[in-house]
C-alpha cells in the first residue's frame, strides 16, 4: 500500500491480533489488526444509531429568562429553523442527524455482510460511500457548538440540558468508536475476499 | 508517486497513476494535475465570494423587548472589543474571520507553488496542507451556534433571535473550502522536477 501521509510504497505483512504497522519513513500508522474489530463496529454502530434516534425525540436543551421557561427537542429546533431560514435548517439537519445516520447504517450494512459471510447487493459501493460521507458528519463539532452557545447565553438567561442531549453525547461516543477503532484496510480486504469467494 | 503508481485514499489499494477510477473500490481518483488545480481554484473562488456576505451581512436579528437589532460577525467583534471583553473579541475574530481567510490563503499558495514549480519548504507546506484540511470542518461551529441560539431563544416580544442570510453564506463558505482542500492533491507539491506534464 501507499502511505497516506508521505506516499511511500510499503509492503505491509500480515499482522497478528494486536499488532500495528507504521510507515518506516514518516511513522504514520499504516495498518492495525485490532481484535474483534467487526463485533466492535457492529455493536457500537447499532447502539449509536439507537442513541441518535432517541436524541431527536426528547427535550434536548432548555432555556429560561424573565420567568419564562421552555425546552425544545432536536426535531422542534430544526422545525423552528425551517420556518425562519429553510436552507440553514437543511444544512444543519444534514450535518448533525442525516449524514451521521447514513454513515452508521452503511457501517452496519457492511459489517453485517462480512459477519454473515454473504455479499449483500452493492457492499463495495456502500463501503465506499460510507467512507466518503465521514468528513461531512459533524456530531462532535455540534457538541462543541452547544458549549459556545451556552457561553453566549449564560449572561442573559439560564440554560439546561435535557435527556436527548445526553443520548446525543452517547451517540457521538459510539460514532467515535466506529470511526477510530477499526482498520479500514482490514474491512476492504474482507469485502474483496467476499467478492472473489 | 514514483514508478507511475498512486494510492487510493478511500480503500488504500495501489494502482497505476493514469487510472481515473480505483480498481479496488471504484472511487474517482485525482484527475491529472491540471484538473486538480483547476477544481481547487474554482472552489476557492466560490468560497472567497461567499466570505464577504458571511462577514458583512447580518448573521442574526435579535428582538429584545420589542426592539430589533441586527448583528454581523465583524460587528460582534467590535462590540465585544468596545465593551472591554478583549479576549472574547480576539477569539471570535481569530476563529470566524482569520481562520477562514487563512485557509483560503494557504490553498491559493499551494496552487500557485505547484503551477510555478516551486520547491520551497515542501515538507512544511505538506504539513500546512494537512492542518488546513483537518480544521476545515470545525468552522461550522459558527453556523451551529446560530442554529442553537435561534432554536432556544423564542420568547415572543421579550426576546427572540432570527437567523440572517450570512449564516447560510458562512456555511457555504465552509463547505466550499472543504471541497477545495479535498480537490487539491498534496502530492503535486512534490512532483517538482519529476516531470509534471507526464500526468
Amino acid at each position: 500500500m501507499a502511505c497516506h501521509e508521505c506516499d511511500l510504497l510499503v509492503d505491509v505483512p500480515a499482522l497478528a491480533a494486536g499488532q500495528k504497522a507504521y510507515c518506516p519513513r514518516c511513522n504514520y500508522l499504516l495498518a492495525a489488526n485490532r481484535p474483534h474489530a467487526l463485533e466492535m463496529v457492529l455493536t457500537f454502530a447499532v447502539s449509536g444509531l439507537l442513541f441518535l434516534v432517541l436524541s431527536t425525540a426528547f427535550p434536548f436543551l432548555g432555556f429560561s429568562a424573565s420567568g419564562q421557561e421552555r425546552t425544545v427537542s432536536l426535531l422542534q429546533s430544526i422545525l423552528i429553523l425551517v420556518n425562519n431560514l429553510p436552507s440553514l435548517a437543511v444544512i444543519i439537519f444534514a450535518a448533525i442527524v442525516l449524514i451521521p445516520g447514513m454513515f452508521l447504517v452503511g457501517a452496519i450494512y457492511v459489517s453485517a455482510a462480512i459477519r454473515f459471510k454473504r455479499l449483500l447487493p452493492g457492499t463495495v459501493d456502500v463501503l465506499r460511500w460510507t467512507l466518503m460521507l465521514l468528513p461531512w458528519s459533524m456530531g462532535e463539532i455540534f457538541l462543541i457548538s452547544i458549549l459556545v452557545a451556552f457561553v453566549k447565553i449564560l449572561s442573559i438567561a439560564d440554560v439546561s440540558l435535557g435527556l436527548s442531549f445526553w443520548t446525543y453525547v452517547l451517540f457521538t461516543v459510539c460514532m467515535a468508536v466506529v470511526v477510530l477503532y477499526p482498520d479500514k484496510r482490514e474491512f476492504w480486504n474482507r469485502v474483496w475476499a467476499l467478492n472473489h469467494g | 508517486m514514483a514508478r507511475g503508481l498512486q494510492g487510493c485514499p478511500i480503500c488504500t489499494s495501489v494502482g497505476s497513476a493514469d487510472k481515473v477510477h480505483c480498481a479496488g473500490c471504484g472511487a474517482t481518483l485525482h484527475a491529472g494535475w491540471a484538473e486538480s488545480i483547476q477544481q481547487t481554484w474554482a472552489w476557492l473562488l466560490t468560497s472567497a465570494m461567499l466570505y464577504l456576505p458571511a462577514n458583512f451581512l447580518p448573521i442574526t436579528y435579535t428582538l429584545y423587548f420589542g426592539k430589533e437589532t441586527e448583528s454581523t460577525i465583524l460587528g460582534g467583534v467590535v462590540k465585544f472589543w468596545e465593551h472591554g471583553d478583549r479576549p472574547i473579541a480576539i477569539i471570535i475574530f481569530t476563529a470566524s474571520v482569520l481562520v477562514p481567510l487563512g485557509k483560503m490563503v494557504v490553498l491559493a499558495w499551494m496552487c500557485l507553488s505547484v503551477q510555478l514549480g516551486s520547491s520551497f519548504a515542501l515538507r512544511q507546506k505538506t504539513i500546512l496542507y494537512r492542518i488546513t484540511e483537518y480544521i476545515g470542518r470545525w468552522s461550522m461551529i459558527d453556523v451551529f451556534v446560530v442554529g442553537i441560539l435561534v432554536a432556544l431563544i423564542q420568547l415572543g416580544n421579550i426576546m427572540t433571535v432570527r437567523p440572517g442570510i450570512a449564516a447560510v453564506a458562512f456555511a457555504g463558505m465552509v463547505v466550499t473550502q472543504m471541497l477545495a482542500a479535498a480537490s487539491f492533491d498534496p502530492r503535486l507539491l512534490w512532483s517538482v522536477g519529476e516531470g509534471q506534464n507526464s500526468r
